[in-house]
């Protein structure tokens, strides 16, 4: 499902992979559009130029997210009266489909509200298919730390999901 | 906690992100389908290339073909093949059709075989300057 070495068409790999690499670039933007435009430049560069490059091209395109997500960043800093506005939207934005079971649902709703280093393990692991062993690499950060981030988010998520299951 | 972890991560592996928006989609196919035709040309014209210079090995043989008969048996044997470093100029870089930048770069060799015939005292000399041009693709940001 993940193999992009091969000379397959780019419109069926997106078609497969589209939806997790957009949620990838979610986590590290303040807006849809913003994810939409960085999801647009990391995959073209992607595919024109790395995929053909040895190694996981699962950790491939999440370097060229995660820059192109940066890049984003720099740019859009200094536009501050326009982070006021996008901030509002990452307040509100789903990420997901809606779901029927509730306690999908609330799950969905709560992977945003968690600590942006622990919800970076989370997305990275379950929707980038890396190991925490290239979680580290991207994140910069050692294995067991990536590994005992992603069991806080999980202690966070069950709590969230409890308070709303007695809400 | 951790016996749960599992069906934790099973559960957020169930839940569907949201699918990049039409435009996107479409935004992709133009820098991508642009990008492959831009290959194409890039190919067309180092096949180009190849043509004339099996054209000019042909017309080489037809001169020894012709010196040949016009001498009589001249026997030249191989005295040296030789191929020179390449000269490689970096030129200004380049705007492509799909928007993307690339580095021209031209690489220029001569390549000197050298025939003689000791008997008869002939020596035939083949120089021949050779220029190849190649697009780099630039990565921008």
């Amino acid at each position: 499902m993940f193999d992009a070495h091969s000379d397959q068409d780019w419109k069926a790999w997106f078609a497969d992979n589209g939806a997790r690499l957009r949620l990838i670039a979610r986590q590290w933007t303040r807006s849809d559009a913003d994810a939409d435009d960085v999801l647009q430049e990391a995959f073209v560069r992607f595919w024109k130029h790395q995929r053909h490059l040895p190694g996981n091209p699962n950790a491939l395109i999440v370097t060229s997210i995660r820059r192109s997500a940066m890049d984003l960043h720099r740019r859009t800093d200094r536009r501050t009266v326009r982070e006021k506005a996008v901030a509002a939207d990452a307040d509100t934005a789903m990420w997901f489909e809606p779901e029927a079971d509730p306690r999908l649902q609330s799950l969905a709703q709560s992977l945003p509200l968690l600590p942006e280093e622990q919800r970076e393990v989370v997305v990275l692991k379950i929707w980038g298919d890396l190991t925490f062993d290239e979680i580290g690499e991207q994140m910069k950060i050692s294995p067991n730390t990536a590994a005992s981030r992603w069991r806080y988010a999980m202690e966070a998520l069950k709590k969230f999901i409890n308070a709303r299951t007695h809400e | 906690m951790n016996d749960e972890l599992p069906d934790f991560e099973a559960e957020l592996r169930a839940l569907r992100p949201k699918a990049p928006r039409g435009h996107v989609t479409a935004a992709i196919a133009r820098e991508l389908d642009a990008h492959a035709a831009s290959k194409a040309k890039r190919g067309r014209i180092i096949a180009w290339a190849s043509g004339l210079a099996s054209a000019a090995a042909v017309m080489l043989g037809v001169f020894f073909v012709a010196q040949r008969d016009e001498l009589g048996p001249i026997r030249y044997e191989l005295v040296s093949a030789e191929q020179a470093p390449a000269n490689l100029d970096l030129l200004a870089p380049v705007e492509l059709a799909d928007g993307s930048y690339a580095r021209p770069v031209r690489l220029r060799w001569n390549n000197t075989t050298h025939w003689a015939d000791v008997k008869k005292g002939t020596h035939l000399i083949d120089y021949r300057p050779a220029e190849q041009l190649a697009l780099i693709p630039l990565e921008t940001y």
